[in-house]
């Protein structure tokens, strides 16, 4: 049908939050590398998932009946065995359904939940290649996970927030500044300069009074905003000027900037005595070094507060860690790269980078070499310890040193794989032919008199 | 659990690598092939230490001989050994030459060789990088490791679907090519050699 006429009723439903998709995101920017001649993929699982992924029941899968406009084709929607679509055109000028697996990001959010860690905000940089994890909290303290600030607080707690208005400068390319100069900085300098007329008032009012009180004087009048001059301004900018900081702090105020770290060339010019170059004042915002993040900090991925829980195992009872976890070894270890790249619950992270009894060059370590004899590739267990999501979206775990051999051991024997600790044999498991497994699965009801065990051979 | 398990386990401490299909399923190891799996078949429960112990004591006798028995040519063996697998491991990881980035998302299809055959090579530029610098390119045609960017190795100014700049800025930078050549101060067939050296390909000519 090209257009049907609407009810208002309708209409207000189709608007309404229920009965809509949420609109796709921008896809993940990968800037520098799109301008260089770097290979890059179009089909690649990215960083984040850009449209929501949808789910539906059972008997609902087997008719095509996803909630959407027509029902979708039953054979490549009903073979696999994770009901997840990405619908990215309900109904297209062709009058199809724009639809494909939204399988990659769904099981890789399942996985992640499965691993049951918190995110934290991220500690100057969490990879597993940095030993320190002072300062990191949980995205939803109280203190940290506010953006309904007014406008007046804003300034004082810079540190606690993670959302800002104006744009991070050390992450524009020079492009963009020169672009976000000219359209969004250029047209408010009048503004600019009321704001300043605001300050020097209150400063002068601050003085004024601290004056009458060290000399128990009457308060003098209030000075007001419309009896500052023009030239008051001038002048007070003019002597601003050579005193980086502080008008680093007025301007970023006023544009509402995101907190900027100093980058290390210049603290050490600062200790030359080298006043002028001094940027900013050392700022505790965890997101000084890179970048505010783009959504809230734990990007929904999981909404757990912290990780001090005891797990409970059921024969040998509390466990002193967490269990540990199956990574895929990605990229090993080699003289170009010093850490090799693993794969815990479909995100990539990196192992530890220094020299330790599992990545010696001699022997056969996955970590070190490729060994195309393994079934299914290359795995160890690791050890998962912080997560966070960073300024591009993406979530970084830091993985732990090394792995506790009886929580290994428990974890295998967990899956029944290996023995466990008191020398139990795992189960032997029968193997089922991929013909009982069909017929399990598939999405015919009845069989006729096979079902009641009649065959028509006999 | 008792006391003696964690200090013998420490000791022996090994790195446990295995391969996760369900036919080794008893301490495997790397050195051990599936065939040769020495399962026990009592089902009786054993204590504690004796279980560990015994996976170590196997992993020890599966070590490659030749590490024990001639001390003389252990040393030889040894790095061939690793030179063998050393390029064994660089053949297959030219198959998949993406590039993995801390944070990224992998699903089993982008292990598949289709996935990876297409991140190899180079491909054209999707974003415009003079927009990005923010530079005029006319103002550039001075700056030779620029105007070779934008030049093929025979000289010849590269089209935009290969620089990947829009229209304007393709425009400016062929227009500063031109200018530096007509200068005489840029090669007209080659790029520039001081960029070429730079690069280190002065002797390939890329």
């Amino acid at each position: 049908m090209a257009s049907r006429s609407v009810s208002p009723g309708g209409a207000l439903l189709r608007a309404s939050r229920m009965f809509s998709m949420p609109a796709p995101l921008p896809p993940p920017a990968q800037e520098a590398a799109q301008a260089t001649f770097r290979s890059h993929s179009d089909t690649a699982t990215s960083a984040y998932p850009t449209h929501q992924v949808i789910t539906t029941l059972s008997h609902a899968r087997k008719e095509g009946d996803w909630g959407l406009k027509r029902p979708l084709p039953l054979r490549s929607t009903t073979k696999s065995s994770t009901p997840m679509l990405r619908i990215k055109g309900i109904d297209t000028i062709e009058q199809i359904t724009d639809y494909t697996s939204g399988a990659d990001h769904g099981l890789s959010l399942l996985k992640f939940q499965e691993l049951g860690l918190p995110i934290s905000t991220p500690s100057s940089r969490i990879s597993s290649l940095s030993r320190s994890d002072s300062g990191a909290r949980s995205v939803f303290d109280d203190d940290i996970d506010c953006t309904d600030i007014a406008a007046k607080d804003r300034a004082k707690l810079v540190d606690q927030r993670w959302r800002f208005s104006g744009p991070w400068l050390a992450g524009m390319s020079p492009g963009d500044f020169k672009k976000y100069l000219a359209e969004k900085v250029r047209p408010r300098r009048t503004a600019f300069r009321n704001f300043l007329k605001e300050k020097i008032a209150r400063g002068l009012n601050e003085t004024a009074k601290e004056r009458a009180l060290d000399r128990a004087e009457e308060e003098p009048p209030e000075v007001t905003v419309e009896s500052i001059l023009d030239e008051q301004v001038t002048e007070y900018l003019r002597e601003v000027r050579n005193q980086n900081a502080i008008l680093y702090q007025l301007v970023g105020e006023f544009l509402d900037l995101a907190p900027l770290k100093p980058p290390s060339d210049i603290t050490s010019d600062q200790l030359m005595g080298n006043q002028r170059v001094t940027l900013a004042p050392d700022t505790r915002n965890p997101y000084a070094q890179h970048g505010p993040p783009k959504t809230h900090p734990s990007a929904g991925l999981s909404y757990i507060r912290t990780g001090a829980y005891m797990e409970n195992h059921p024969v040998y009872g509390p466990q002193k860690e967490h269990k540990p976890v199956e990574a895929r070894v990605l990229r090993p270890r080699s003289s170009q790269h010093h850490s090799a790249k693993l794969g815990i619950a479909g995100f990539v992270s990196e192992s530890q980078a220094g020299d330790n009894i599992h990545n010696q060059k001699s022997g056969k370590s996955p970590l070190r070499h490729f060994d195309p004899e393994l079934q299914g590739g290359a795995k160890l267990y690791v050890q998962p310890e912080l997560a966070s999501v960073d300024s591009d979206g993406k979530l970084r775990i830091k993985i732990k040193d090394s792995v506790d051999l009886e929580a290994e051991l428990v974890a295998r024997e967990l899956i029944g794989e290996g023995e466990g600790l008191f020398g139990q044999q795992p189960k032997q498991v029968e193997e089922v032919s991929k013909e009982t497994l069909r017929r399990h699965y598939s999405t015919k009801t009845s069989r006729g008199a096979q079902d009641y065990g009649i065959s028509m051979d006999s | 659990m008792s006391k003696s398990l964690l200090p013998r386990a420490l000791r022996l401490l090994q790195p446990r690598f295995y391969s996760s299909s369900s036919t080794t399923s008893s301490a495997p190891s790397l050195t051990r092939s599936p065939s040769q799996s020495s399962k026990p078949t009592t089902t009786t429960t054993r204590s504690p230490t004796s279980a560990l112990s015994s996976l170590f004591a196997q992993d020890e006798l599966s070590k490659p001989s030749g590490h024990m028995n001639s001390p003389l040519g252990s040393g030889t063996e040894a790095a061939e050994e690793v030179i063998k697998h050393q390029h064994r491991t660089e053949m297959y990881l030219r198959k998949h030459p993406r590039v993995w980035r801390d944070g990224d998302v992998y699903a089993p299809h982008d292990l598949s060789p289709a996935e990876a055959k297409k991140w190899r090579g180079v491909k054209a530029p999707k974003k415009d990088v003079i927009d990005m610098l923010g530079v005029n390119p006319l103002d550039n045609y001075r700056n030779f490791s620029m105007i070779s960017e934008f030049m093929t190795p025979m000289g010849r100014i590269m089209h935009s679907k290969d620089t990947g700049l829009r229209p304007v800025n393709q425009r400016k930078m062929a227009k500063a090519i031109r200018r530096a050549i007509g200068l005489g101060i840029h090669p007209s067939v080659h790029r520039h050699p001081e960029v070429m050296k730079m690069r280190g390909r002065l002797i390939t000519g890329i």
